[in-house]
């Protein structure tokens, strides 16, 4: 299997170095692995999901990213790899003043792909994630739930081969958690995507092989 | 009716910017036709002993246009009215050579006053008169409101570009979440500012549209009934085509400079 993700003596930090979050860690994550980052808060799980798509550069050491190496990456290259990843937030950052179709779009817009591909793409996620019936709706007009699942299939629109997702059911009920894992179960077993997923707790049904790594004083521990 | 006054917070200040960059279009043909028109109207006398040509003068003054000799006799019988015809004689013998000296371009006091001393300089010359008083009081006048015309410009342009500042950062409040969304899934940042762009031009066409009402107004209605003859001879002054695409590039490039300072404000820096 192909790495995907390739961390050596890793440290991430703010305030220019002052702040040290992540402190010299070494791990590797193959293309189709599925793979639960937990910890206390405040331990830098979120910060190191950011700088899997660059929101952070590497303090110290080295990080490749589906073969961008994270410290050099330039602008446009960055550009260029985030638009193959899909990302899911707890707060699910979805675009208020745009209909749930045209969010789950959005990958599809920024890659040019022509309206009719976009409406039928459309039309297959929401009813994956079960929101045929919403498609017309701004996301203010759906739960909490519900627009989260609208996250999820906008990870999803472009068969990306790496989703991250930040807390994806930190704010969700049982039965919207239920969907969210479901779907990023099946982008991981039937895409052969890799999903890598920062949360407090890991699902007690979780039906595909996983890994686990905890982080925990600036170190990344793998459980097995 | 939010959007409607999101759009006129723009349309207003860039209106107001415009409206000065076309005084200055309208004003600056104004007082250049204005000058050619002084200098066609004007010309240096110079008495001279002997025969002047424009290439003689030319070659002392390149600003020196022509020359045009007056008529000695008529000089002469106006001076000699109601007396002989010998007496006529005896004062065309004596009496030097009248010339009007006209200008290439409209000239300063102190360049005629230059041309004044240079052509005294000339042997056989006997006087020269530059009538640089007359010439300049209405001028000067003019180059008064000018100035005063040039100080409001400016402080407009400072008022709107204010306004404009402020347009900016209304707009970086209500476009931020989406570009920033739109960067965090690889949008570059043409695409990510392309909705305000849009928006922005709109406001752009329809400021560049109002002005050119505005002054067409003025040319065709406002000038006819206007008092000042200057102007209504001259209608074509204010407003011409060009006018339409200069105000037009200069409303997209300050549209460009706005929307490209809000992507860069919006823009992502990556931490660490």
């Amino acid at each position: 299997m192909a790495s995907i993700i390739s961390a050596t003596n890793l440290t991430l930090a703010y305030d220019k170095g002052k702040n040290i979050i992540i402190n010299d860690v070494t791990f590797t994550i193959e293309q189709g692995e599925f793979v639960f980052i937990t910890g206390p808060s405040g331990s830098g799980k979120s910060t190191l999901l950011k700088s899997l798509y660059g929101q952070i550069k590497p303090r110290e050491g080295m990080l490749n990213v589906g073969g961008f190496d994270m410290s050099k990456i330039k602008k446009k290259q960055l550009l260029q790899l985030r638009r193959n990843i899909g990302i899911v937030f707890q707060d699910y950052k979805l675009i208020n003043e745009w209909t749930v179709e045209k969010n789950v779009v959005l990958p599809l817009i920024i890659t040019g792909y022509s309206l009719d591909v976009q409406k039928v793409q459309a039309e297959k996620l929401l009813s994956h994630v079960k929101l045929s019936d919403q498609a017309t709706k701004y996301p203010l007009e759906l739960s909490g739930g519900e627009q989260q699942r609208v996250g999820v299939a906008r990870a999803l629109s472009k068969n990306p081969f790496l989703i991250l997702a930040d807390e994806p059911t930190g704010n969700l009920d049982e039965f919207s958690s239920g969907v969210v894992w479901d779907l990023l179960e099946n982008a991981c077993d039937q895409l052969n995507a890799t999903v890598v997923v920062v949360t407090h707790k890991i699902p007690t049904i979780f039906n595909i092989p996983y890994r686990h790594f905890i982080i925990e004083n600036g170190g990344v521990h793998e459980v097995h | 009716m939010k959007s409607i006054k999101d759009h006129l917070m723009f349309i207003l200040p860039l209106m107001a910017m415009l409206i000065g960059i076309e005084f200055i279009l309208v004003f600056n043909r104004i007082t250049s036709s204005y000058e050619n028109k002084l200098k066609n109207e004007y010309a240096i006398l110079v008495v001279s002993q002997k025969n002047l040509t424009t290439p003689y003068l030319r070659s002392i003054d390149d600003n020196i246009d022509s020359v045009e000799a007056m008529n000695r006799e008529d000089i002469a019988k106006e001076v000699t009215s109601g007396m002989q015809d010998a007496a006529l004689a005896a004062i065309m013998k004596d009496l030097p050579y009248f010339y009007r000296v006209h200008l290439t371009s409209y000239m300063s006091l102190d360049g005629l006053k230059k041309i004044r001393a240079e052509l005294k300089n000339v042997n056989g010359i006997l006087n020269v008169e530059i009538f640089g008083e007359n010439y300049h009081s209405k001028h000067t006048i003019f180059r008064l409101v000018k100035m005063l015309l040039n100080i409001f410009i400016v402080m407009l342009f400072i008022v709107s570009i204010m306004l404009v500042i402020k347009q900016m950062q209304v707009w970086q409040l209500a476009h931020k979440d989406r570009m920033k969304i739109m960067e965090i899934f690889g949008a570059p940042m043409m695409l990510r500012s392309g909705i305000l762009f849009k928006v922005a031009i709109i406001d752009a066409i329809i400021a560049t549209i109002l002005n050119i009402v505005i002054f067409l107004f003025i040319k065709s209605k406002w000038s006819q009934n206007s008092d000042i003859d200057f102007v209504k001879n001259n209608q074509d002054l204010l407003f011409n085509i060009s006018d339409f695409v200069i105000l037009f590039v200069i409303a997209i490039v300050i549209v460009a400079i706005s929307v490209f300072i809000v992507a860069m404000n919006t823009r992502e820096v990556p931490e660490g």
